[in-house]
């Protein structure tokens, strides 16, 4: 009983991942320039791994496994924010990546 | 008031302890690798405190578990915000920055906030001048300067920093 309510649970939080995952990519499409594709990419993105570490959590072998699961999300969580900061730097300073962006209006 | 700066000794043994736990995480606690890992972790901790030296700012416990609450609830809130403006029909934005002047002292601190802006509800941050920084946000229309004000104060509750009172909208 308790087993399958984790299982349910587990479930529920992989597709919601994946969904946050898709959801990110779909921000790439129908946003209009590179700095509102990275606020799409970094929030969904960020939701999504924790939802999908999360319900990971309960798999894990040892203590130290789960730990380090979380781990993952928290580093993938401050190399999304640098490179989120970095690439509006970039854009900012006028340093094109070549796509196609209307952040030249202000 | 101000907190007295940390011996590099205290601040190396500190994150030595630190690395050492990051060092158990990663190898799942094997024993055959901590005689590699003392190497590694005593090594790295001694680059650490040559790249950065010990700060006045250290978080604090209480205060980090707090922030990564609010971390945790905002990330969903930004997650679900995106995700709905993403979803509407007419997408749901009105992109613009906004400048403001931080309250919190350089280093840490503003690195946390710069990050977590990021990640928070419709913010992004985009640009750093001295103690101005450079929010480019989703939506213009929703009180912005309130969002990034209490970010900030939640990253000074995590380094225990007094904060002023913030008066006010400023453009």
């Amino acid at each position: 009983m308790f087993d399958g309510l984790v299982m349910v649970v587990q479930l529920i939080l992989l597709v919601s991942g994946c969904v946050f995952f898709a959801l990110g990519s779909l921000g790439l499409f129908r946003f209009p320039d590179t700095l509102t594709r990275i606020h799409a990419l970094t929030k969904a993105d960020n939701l999504g791994l924790g939802f999908i570490v999360l319900a990971l959590l309960p798999l894990a072998p040892s203590f130290s496994a789960g730990l380090k699961t979380l781990l993952i999300w928290v580093v993938a969580l401050a190399a999304s924010a640098t490179s989120a900061h970095l690439v509006a730097r970039a854009v900012r300073g006028g340093i094109t990546d070549g796509s196609p962006t209307e952040d030249n209006n202000d | 008031m101000q907190p007295a700066l940390a011996s590099p000794i205290a601040t190396f043994a500190a994150r030595a302890v630190f690395f050492a736990g990051l060092w158990w995480i990663l190898t799942l606690g094997a024993p055959s690798a901590w005689g590699f890992g003392a190497v590694v972790i005593v090594l790295v901790a001694w680059l650490s405190v040559l790249l950065f030296p010990p700060s006045i700012h250290r978080l604090h416990p209480l205060g980090l578990v707090q922030f990564i609450a609010y971390f945790l609830g905002h990330s969903v809130l930004a997650g679900v915000d995106v995700a709905r403006r993403l979803l509407t029909p007419s997408l749901a934005i009105t992109p613009g920055e906004i400048t403001l002047s931080l309250r919190l002292p350089e280093g840490g601190p503003r690195w946390l906030l710069a990050n977590t802006l990021s990640l928070m509800p419709g913010t992004l941050s985009v640009h750093f001048d001295n103690n101005l920084l450079t929010v480019h946000c989703l939506d213009t229309s929703v009180d912005i300067e309130a969002g990034v004000r209490r970010a900030e104060s939640q990253v000074a509750r995590a380094f225990r920093i007094p904060l002023a009172p913030w008066e006010g909208a400023q453009s």
